[in-house]
């Protein structure tokens, strides 16, 4: 016992070198040792038998002089079960300092004090504000070229080889001009097909064959409502309910990735101060780009190109039965900081718009590009591929 | 604002800051055990009082973490919250409200960019989100707030639910509504979070006394009229004074007041629970 104790106690020489940056972390799903030194402090020991190297660390986060203050957060259980480090020692084994062991999105810093490095932006609640720059200054907390947005759940559940996206009360207000767009409840899913529509097997040289998967989906929104204040008074765009069929072109592994075409139906109302109320069926089309570029879902990104034909029921004015609206849109979003493992994140975006359904508002292409920032509660880790 | 308004909003500060403490959650008489502690809350109520007649939902979950026990999320939801009084009285209704702390034991910022880094912070952070406020004006116009989301910094930390000094930049978007041969919207009012709020809460530990203050203000936007000071404040204190059949009575008095009707209103009233969730120690 005398000889574990001491053997323990030469362990805890090395505390100073904590102090030293980029320690190695222990891995989750090795087994970790724990062991008590003469003063009672316990420390965890994670051995390598391939490489022979023992990583060592505090069994409690330390404060800034090194001592320790608490119990590790988000450390794995670990057994006492006896400790020779001489028998170790004499075997060919090192003793090196190293950072208790995280879960997986996780690390630690040199005092053993856990933090959240890697977040799912779609498993969010968020809100946002953002600035669309111009010439002029402003003050800033009374600028007119100020934007809100916000979405009170965002999840993507994946279950095997379907990703399904929930996005519910998502939406933005843009002050000048006025426009406002919510989204009441939104649903999509994207499927992995193991066996292909089509097998091609080419005959030139070596027979060889070739896939074709059709990975289809399905989109659905409702309870859309667009808002407008134009020269000719307020339009409201009520957007009853979309039924889109969704064919990916490509998936990340994890399915967190995708791009794909769109195309569906929609039944929708507008009124406005000129021609009053009407009913459309609209023909939607649109191609979607949305991917997590790093791991660590630091860099994300979104693009939609989208093209909507509103047929009304009763003509509509100098519109006339059938309208257009064509937009597209690019939207990058980092991660810059995070506040109790709650990430802020800066959004850039740009995009275009042209349509011709709403009175006064002129049947040209208008581009906007905001950057703001937002905020978002919940992130949990992404899952680990 | 006027002086009774003021006067009862002093009078629920004050009574927030003496909240007394009970131990026991149970009584014996007859044999029989009672609760004498309540649980705030989780429960459905209806109210009557010189606001109207109404009532509300409200629900309370604590998510914990097994891989860290000092971390947990305290989740508040108040559902489908009415009071009328009928005619051109007035209303006001929510569909939901929710108030959502993540609560540890230290807190901290992440500057995660090159090798991260950890600085401490001393205080919870989280997000309030309100979702479908209707109220109607005194002009008999109605105003639709459709969205209301603030991020909150809490800075009297606590594992429960039982206090919180909240602060927060505050967006809000809301609309004027007339009624015409259909619902005509007027306009629009945005506070990108241009306004700021402030949320004292305490509750004594048997449950007995609540005490509730908020404060809001900033500017908004308005589509009719460009940039405004926007205030608005709001304070209620709760106190049961009986139980029939362990369901608590409760008697409320308030006070809210809005800057941009300059409208100030003391309300007091009679809160009934029809069904509650016992409070833990009370089982």
């Amino acid at each position: 016992m005398r000889a574990h104790c001491v053997a323990i106690a030469a362990i805890a020489i090395g505390l100073p070198s904590i102090a030293r940056a980029e320690l190695p972390l222990m891995e989750r799903d090795q087994p970790v040792a724990c062991a008590k030194d003469l003063d009672g402090h316990t420390w965890r020991i994670q051995c390598d038998h391939a490489t022979k190297v023992c990583l060592y660390a505090a069994d409690e986060e330390l404060d800034a002089l090194g001592k320790p203050v608490k119990p590790l957060e988000r450390a794995k259980d670990c057994a006492f079960d006896p400790f020779d480090r001489a028998a170790l020692a004499a075997a060919g084994y090192t003793f090196e300092p190293g950072r208790a062991d995280v879960p997986w999105g996780w690390t630690r810093d040199d005092r053993g004090r856990a933090f959240q490095i890697n977040f799912d932006l779609r498993k969010r609640v968020f809100f946002g504000v953002a600035y669309t720059p111009k010439k002029i200054l402003e003050n800033p907390l009374e600028s007119t070229r100020t934007s809100i947005d916000f979405g009170l759940l965002v999840l993507n559940i994946k279950n095997d080889r379907t990703m399904h996206r929930l996005r519910f009360v998502e939406g933005g207000v843009h002050l000048e001009p006025f426009s406002a767009e919510l989204v009441l409840a939104h649903y999509d899913l994207s499927h992995r097909f193991l066996d292909p529509l089509l097998r091609i097997t080419t005959f030139f040289g070596e027979p060889a064959r070739h896939d074709l998967t059709l990975d289809l989906g399905m989109w659905t929104e409702v309870g859309g409502l667009e808002l407008h204040r134009t020269a000719r008074g307020n339009a409201q765009l009520w957007k009853h309910a979309t039924a889109e069929v969704t064919l990916d072109l490509w998936q990340s592994a994890d399915l967190g990735s995708f791009a794909r075409l769109r195309t569906g139906l929609a039944l929708e109302g507008q009124r406005d101060e000129v021609t009053g109320y009407h009913s459309a069926i609209v023909q939607t089309s649109a191609f979607e780009l949305d991917m997590v570029v790093d791991r660590e879902g630091f860099h994300n990104l979104r693009f939609e190109l989208a093209h909507e034909l509103p047929r009304y029921f009763v003509e509509m004015g100098d519109t006339g039965k059938l309208a257009q609206r064509m937009k597209a849109r690019l939207h990058y979003e980092a991660i810059v900081l995070a506040i109790n493992d709650q990430p802020l994140s800066l959004k850039l975006a740009m995009g275009g718009e042209k349509r011709d359904d709403i009175p006064g508002l002129p049947n040209q292409w208008a581009f906007v590009m905001d950057a703001g920032l937002r905020f978002s509660l919940w992130a949990p880790p992404r899952a680990r591929l | 604002m006027g002086a009774a308004a003021r006067a009862a909003l002093a009078l629920v500060a004050l009574a927030g800051l003496w909240i007394p403490a009970s131990a026991e959650c149970t009584k014996l008489a007859s044999g029989r055990r009672y609760p004498v502690c309540f649980d705030p809350g989780n429960r459905l109520s209806v109210t009557a009082g010189s606001d109207g007649f109404g009532g509300a939902v409200a629900l309370r979950q604590t998510i914990h973490f097994e891989d860290d026990p000092d971390l947990q999320w305290k989740l508040e939801h108040q559902i489908a919250e009415v009071a009328s009084a009928g005619g051109a009285i007035g209303l006001t209704a929510l569909l939901y409200r929710g108030r959502y702390v993540r609560h540890t034991r230290d807190g901290h910022l992440v500057l995660p960019l090159g090798r991260p880094r950890k600085i401490f912070l001393p205080f919870d952070i989280g997000g309030l989100v309100e979702a479908g406020r209707l109220t109607r004006l005194p002009d008999g116009a109605y105003e639709l707030g459709i969205v209301k989301t603030a991020a909150l910094v809490d800075l009297w930390r606590t594992r429960d639910f039982r206090r919180r000094l909240a602060f927060g930049p505050v967006a809000r978007w809301e609309v004027g509504l007339a009624r015409d041969t259909s619902v005509v919207l007027k306009d629009h009012v945005v506070a990108p979070f241009s306004a700021g709020i402030a949320n004292l809460h305490a509750e004594s530990r048997d449950g007995l006394t609540t005490a509730d203050v908020t404060i809001e203000a900033g500017t908004a936007w308005t589509t009719g009229g460009g940039w405004r000071a926007d205030a608005r404040a709001e304070a209620t204190l709760e106190r049961i004074v009986l139980a029939v059949n362990d369901r608590p009575i409760a008697l409320i008095v308030g006070a809210r007041y809005r800057a941009a009707t300059d409208e100030a209103i003391a309300s007091v009233g009679a809160r009934v629970v029809l069904f509650q969730a016992a409070d833990p120690r009370a089982r």
